[in-house]
């Protein structure tokens, strides 16, 4: 709290907290005072001088008291020279002027200097129409030029694929070289030379070797920095703009799409709105050529009864055959084998409305219970662990928030890979906001490097649970569990479970978790200590744990450290789950889950499922339903003999390929809706042509729990459907009496049904929505020993998979930048590990799993550790699944060089 | 050539070498003050001397360290000025040259009051062979134990480095020192905080000139009353003037200050050579106004130049004569200033390349009566809006030359300079 100090700007007295920059307090006085260099993101500079304006201070005599002038006011001391707005913080009494002599001819002189080089190339210049050079000068600027002299020039360059470059047109506010440093911790850009030969590039003048984020070309005031995927494609004029939600992560953040007819041009931040305003990566920014891929479905394909294969081809089918289809055959199935035998799967890439529908359908229209959203898990987890590991829907923080707390603990995730802009939210904090960062990560990835100051936990592959418990133990040996800020104790199940988690973990002295994890005891301590001490917290998942083999256990090894160091109970502090997908939060809080109905109610409540079977008009089967794994293994035995997989690349994303493959080519009737025929879609008897984020409007939950609505951008693409549509039409098909005509009115009982997001009204969802929360929470808390299954002993090298930022998921591989981006999938080495296996370069390798094997072009890599090979999984080559579960460590396989590159799957 | 003060013993052969030195009187100091006096007594003692900022600014030099915060758990650091870049100014050069040792003295005793342990010598570019003299006399001072751990037995730590700049003007401005001291491309910083507070690697710094280090020894040891014999009220002790241009003998002289400018040009530089005619006098490097040859009877203090518009500043003097085109000279100026712009701020950077432009055109006659009026505008328009002082000392000379010298420009409207057409004749240019 800061002392709030009286400010007149104009003429216009207003109230803003002491330490305000001129600039904002003027906003905030309704005055414009122009900026270039400022942002908002950044600390002040000060360099364009276009926001200069005139200050003065109250007069004060010996004492200290304010002089009062002849009309019994305070004396103003003018400050003799124009003061730039963008620096200097407000005090009490202070008095601006922007449109005294002074500080008029002080902005026009300063917008005639940046003239003064600037190129009057607007006409063909893609910053036209939407650059503050531009409208300055507009506004500020002179009608006629004094400057008649040559202009200084410079050769414009292409800075890899993403950045172009005309050096002409910048203003050398460094506003890129400064966001490239502090927020994307890139440091991919560089002045060159000096004075009016300043120009902007790389340190080696070669293509960027960086995040490819293209922020830099976001932040530039003017021309300077262009996207070349957009060159010369429109005026910004010509386009509609729509704000969305980017589809590619968990993190929500809020993305500007140019529409010209129906075709995505561009995709932008926005400003000032949204988790992340003018951020966006890679993904987010030039992954929506999908949307308007000339090879997506156009209409619905039903394969004629029979078997798959030859002369029995999908065929194209109208929307409504294809409705009518699926419905006779779900029919006849569930009359014959019972509901047990079909199954739904996927959604984790669905708004929350959609997900909501699919389970309903599932569980309210065909009785079924078989329903999981969590494709690739490897081992069975019930519903709640992932809220319960993250505190069972209590208040959490924000990702602003989360930036400026003071400890924060990332586990097993690479975020560059998976969650990029919460890695640049942490990197800012890093470096604004004096946070520190720990990374517990077998790799030494970007957060990790040493110039972020924080500490890197290299843990052994497998040895995840073993560091958890060296922490938990660490932590607890400070102190029982952390109040609540409000003062309160931590939830009575805490203390109950204190006792016999104390005595579990007294095993795990640091010393026998070092030696388990390879990590220093000291080390392990260190971090407890900090983590437990720091006036804020948080501790960060992601996929790598939840797609772990031994997920259950890491899961309550998480919330178990939570409660050990307050990270789940102390103010501004909060373990955050950033799943993989831009729906992975609702599909769970929409029971996309076999144990738990919307709002995690659990199933076998009978109390909790009244008011839902009371909605729904539907009788639900108590018993739970099977989890994704179980129903791979089901499916492959012939038990489920339906499957309903929507938006889901299942054969690439199911822990086993081998056992898909059976599941698939077994089950009777495999319906899937996807915006591709994907490889799951061709083994399909029915395909629904779903469409993209960009054609439908609904909400997402990102991984904060926040609630924002998605806009349609454009109109669906002919013949597609969203996939509220296609639910909706075959449950009605199958006699349900559904009748929502928008996801508004999905949305709407939504509200009036799920716990944690009563009375919520779509309205209020824009532009950034509230977090849910519910208090007390929706799931109970537990501390108890998180289960110490030892990881699965064996031979060979260590198996370690992530995503990587230009490749995730089957979408990417239709972005033709983002597969350059990537370039070919090598298996990674440690450079031991190379010299040990007699690796060149331009060698492949052949590994070897339980379930196959994978031949491979190999690359030296010092951030694996010996002992181990990465391997990026989303990579159109890379199929992990034919050698065993993916992703998650628990994997070992067999290395050995396999002659000359050969990039196929065998 | 001598002067009181700091050239007393200047050219006494050997005077480099720390035995010579010390005949001479050197490191006197040093043992008398360390562990005798409190730093705050030191600086007490600087602050009544007078003795201000020899760099060019002239703030006072005690009150600037007793800025420094006190009980900081943070190192403290002490760096010397050395990137001696003012066009017309070669007196640290001399200083360091021919007296390392007094320099290093000056250090330690800085360093004691404000109580820093390490201190950077920051030396120009340009600057390689005084690198090497002042790292010998340092490698000397270490071996004396004068320099270290525990410096001549008081237990006083104080290491001593030297660094060479890359080459950049704009690296005497301080806050861009201390960028480019730290490794970072040399750009002035925001200010405040002020490098006393937040300085070399965001650490309470004092930055000082050579020459004014090189006053400690002397103030310190004799006391401030004595030091204030020379000097006026408020520009206490004497100064270093570096006069170029075409006089009998051009040089560093170390005059009290207050000394008329006649005097020093007419009895001490032996007046014009050649017969030539004195036009004027650029008194404090190439940053300041110039004074035509009717103000010559003005002293050089602080106050007295500020009273006709200029400045005493680093105290180069610059001697033009009649024969010498003053919009010629006003170009190569502004060359230089373009050129050493660092481009951080807008009005700096494409000012003083705009500037270049006009003054070339009005000086091969290309240009228009306008230009005059849009030059003193455009100065009008970065003097006091530019980031750091850069900019001003490239739009004041504009002003000054304006002031005195409008007539010579507007006779350049149209027509290739008079004075350069002579010149071209001479060497057998064809019109």
């Amino acid at each position: 709290m800061s002392a709030k100090v009286r400010v007149t700007i104009n003429g216009r007295t207003v109230e803003v907290p002491a330490g305000t920059l001129v600039t904002d307090a003027a906003r905030a006085a309704e005055v414009h005072i122009p900026v270039f260099c400022s942002h908002a993101k950044l600390p002040p500079l000060g360099a364009c001088r276009i926001c200069l304006v005139e200050i003065g201070l109250p007069r004060k005599d010996r004492d200290g008291k304010p002089v009062l002038g002849a009309d019994g006011g305070p004396e103003i001391a003018w400050n003799p020279k124009p003061q730039t707005g963008c620096t200097t913080p407000v005090s009490e009494g202070m008095v601006v002027a922007t449109d005294s002599p002074v500080a008029v001819k002080a902005r026009k002189g300063t917008m005639e200097f940046l003239l003064v080089n600037h190129p009057l190339d607007c006409p063909v210049c893609d910053e036209g129409g939407e650059c503050q050079l531009q409208d300055l000068a507009f506004a500020f600027g002179a009608d006629f030029s004094r400057m008649s002299d040559a202009k200084r020039t410079f050769v414009s360059e292409n800075l890899g694929p993403v950045v172009k470059k005309e050096a002409n047109r910048c203003i050398v506010c460094m506003r890129c070289v400064r966001y490239c440093d502090e927020i994307m911790g890139e440091d991919a850009l560089t002045p060159h030379r000096r004075g009016v030969r300043t120009e902007i590039s790389s340190f080696d003048r070669q293509p960027l070797d960086c995040e490819q984020c293209g922020n830099c070309v976001e932040v530039c005031p003017v021309g300077a920095l262009t996207a070349l995927p957009y060159r010369f494609k429109a005026r910004p004029w010509d386009l509609r703009q729509h704000i969305t939600i980017c589809p590619w992560c968990s993190n929500g953040c809020s993305v500007r799409l140019g529409v010209r007819g129906t075709e995505i041009l561009r995709a932008r931040g926005t400003e000032r709105r949204g988790v992340n305003q003018e951020y966006l990566c890679v993904r987010g920014r030039f992954g929506y050529g999908f949307v308007n891929d000339a090879a997506r479905l156009t209409g619905a394909l039903v394969r004629p009864p029979g078997a798959a294969g030859a002369g029995n081809a999908l065929e194209p089918a109208s929307f409504e055959e294809a409705v009518a289809h699926a419905a006779a055959r779900l029919r006849e199935i569930a009359a014959r084998d019972g509901a047990d035998a079909i199954a739904f799967l996927g959604g984790e890439k669905l708004g929350l409305e959609e997900q909501y529908l699919f389970q309903k359908l599932a569980r309210a229209v065909l009785g079924t219970n078989h329903v999981d959203s969590r494709t690739r898990l490897v081992a069975p987890l019930p519903g709640t662990a992932f809220l319960k590991a993250t505190g069972g829907g209590r208040p959490s923080i924000s990702l602003d928030e989360l930036g400026r707390t003071k400890e924060v603990l990332v586990l097993g995730d690479d975020l560059q890979g998976e969650s990029p802009f919460l890695q640049a939210v942490l990197l800012r904090g890093q470096h604004q906001q004096g946070v520190h960062l720990t990374v517990a990560h077998p790799r030494r990835v970007k957060l990790a490097r040493a110039r972020f100051g924080g500490v890197w936990l290299g843990l052994a592959p497998g040895s995840e649970l073993a560091l958890l418990n060296g922490l938990t133990r660490a932590a607890l040996d400070l102190g029982d569990p952390l109040p609540a800020p409000s003062g309160g104790p931590p939830p009575a199940e805490v203390a109950a479970g204190l006792p016999a988690l104390r005595t579990a973990l007294a095993a795990w002295t640091p010393e026998r978790a070092a030696q388990a994890t390879g990590v220093p005891a000291a080390a392990i301590v260190a971090a407890a200590r900090r983590l437990r001490e720091a006036p804020s917290r948080a501790i960060v998942f992601g996929r790598a744990y939840a797609e772990h083999a031994q997920a259950a256990a890491l899961l309550q090894a998480v919330e178990n450290l939570g409660w050990a160091t307050g990270a789940l109970t102390a103010g501004r502090s909060c373990v955050l789950y950033a799943g993989p997908h831009s729906g992975t939060q609702g599909a769970l809080d929409m029971g996309l889950a076999p144990d738990v109905l919307p709002g995690y109610v659990p199933l076998a409540d009978a109390a909790a499922r009244a008011p839902f079977e009371k909605q729904w008009n539907a009788k639900l089967g108590a018993a739970p339903g099977l989890t994704a794994p179980e129903i791979l293994a089901a499916a492959a035995a012939g038990r489920v003999k339906a499957l309903w997989i929507v938006g889901d690349e299942w054969v690439r994303s199911a822990p086993d390929r081998a056992l898909v493959e059976q599941a698939l080519a077994r089950a009777e009737l495999v319906i899937v809706s996807d915006l591709f025929l994907t490889e799951t879609a061709r083994r399909a008897h029915v395909v629904f042509p779903a469409v993209s984020f960009a054609e439908k409007e609904g909400v997402l939950v990102d991984c904060e729990r926040r609630l924002q609505r998605t806009a349609r951008a454009l109109a669906p693409r002919r013949g597609a459907k969203s996939d509220g549509e296609i639910f909706q039409a075959v449950a009605r098909a199958l006699g349900a009496a559904w009748s929502y005509r928008t996801n508004e009115d999905v949305f709407r009982e939504i509200a009036r049904l799920v716990p944690g997001y009563e009375g919520l009204s779509w309205a209020t969802l824009l532009p950034l929505g509230p977090q849910w929360a519910s208090e007390p929470a929706r799931v109970a808390a537990s501390l108890r020993p998180a289960a110490d299954e030892r990881p699965a002993a064996g031979e060979g090298l260590w198996l370690l998979s992530g995503g990587v930022l230009f490749q995730q998921g089957s979408l990417g591989h239709r972005i033709e930048l983002l597969t350059r981006l990537a370039g070919a999938a090598c298996a990674r080495f440690h450079p031991d590990e190379w010299k040990r296996l007699g690796l060149t370069a331009g060698d492949a390798v052949l590994l070897e799993g339980p379930g196959g094997s994978l031949t491979l072009p190999v690359a030296v890599d010092e951030s694996v550790p010996p002992g181990a090979v990465f391997v990026p999984y989303a990579h159109r080559d890379v199929e992990l699944n034919r050698l065993g579960s993916p992703g998650g460590a628990g994997l070992r396989v067999k290395a050995s060089k396999a002659g000359i590159a050969q990039r196929t799957g065998v | 050539m001598t002067g009181p003060l700091l050239f007393k013993d200047i050219d006494t052969p050997g005077l480099a070498g720390l035995d010579t030195y010390r005949r001479v009187g050197g490191y006197a100091t040093v043992l008398a003050v360390l562990g005798r006096q409190t730093p705050d007594q030191c600086i007490e003692i600087v602050k009544a001397s007078g003795l201000r900022g020899r760099g060019g600014a002239g703030f006072p030099t005690g009150l600037k360290w007793s800025f420094v915060p006190k009980g900081t758990e943070r190192p403290k650091y002490l760096v010397c000025n050395a990137d001696e870049s003012e066009p017309g100014t070669f007196k640290d050069r001399e200083l360091i040259e021919k007296n390392p040792h007094s320099l290093i003295e000056g250090m330690i005793l800085a360093g004691w009051a404000i109580q820093s342990n390490a201190g950077y010598v920051y030396l120009r570019g340009e600057f390689g062979w005084l690198q090497k003299i002042l790292d010998q006399a340092i490698a000397e001072a270490y071996a004396a134990g004068l320099l270290g751990r525990d410096v001549a037995g008081t237990g006083f730590r104080f290491d001593l480095h030297t660094h060479l700049g890359a080459g950049a003007y704009i690296c005497g401005e301080e806050t861009a020192l201390l960028s480019s001291l730290e490794g970072y491309r040399g750009q002035p910083r925001l200010k405040p905080p002020f490098p006393a507070v937040e300085g070399l690697y965001r650490c309470p710094t004092i930055v000082n000139n050579v020459e004014t280090l090189v006053n400690i020894p002397h103030i310190l040891g004799q006391g401030a009353a004595w030091y204030r014999q020379w000097g006026t009220e408020k520009s206490a002790g004497t100064k270093v003037f570096s006069v170029s241009g075409p006089v009998k003998r051009p040089g560093n002289y170390e005059l009290p200050l207050g000394v008329p400018l006649r005097v020093l040009l007419e009895e001490h530089c032996g007046g014009m050579r050649d017969g030539l005619k004195l036009k004027a006098v650029i008194p404090g490097g190439s940053s300041v106004p110039p004074l035509p040859a009717s103000l010559l009877d003005t002293p050089l203090d602080f106050e007295s130049m500020n009273a006709v518009g200029t400045f005493l500043g680093s105290g180069g003097v610059i001697v033009i004569d009649e024969q010498t085109c003053m919009v010629d000279s006003l170009w190569n100026l502004m060359r230089f200033y373009a050129h050493e712009s660092c481009g951080k701020c807008t009005p700096c950077r494409e000012g003083t390349y705009w500037m270049t432009g006009i003054l070339e055109r009005l000086e091969r006659g290309q240009g228009r009566a306008s230009d005059i009026d849009l030059l003193a505008d455009l100065a009008d328009n970065i003097l006091g809006r530019s980031f750091c002082p850069l900019g001003d000392a490239a739009a004041m000379p504009v002003q000054g030359f304006l002031k005195h010298f409008r007539a010579e420009f507007e006779h350049h409207v149209g027509q290739r300079c008079l004075a350069n057409r002579r010149r071209d004749s001479r060497m057998g240019v064809p019109a």
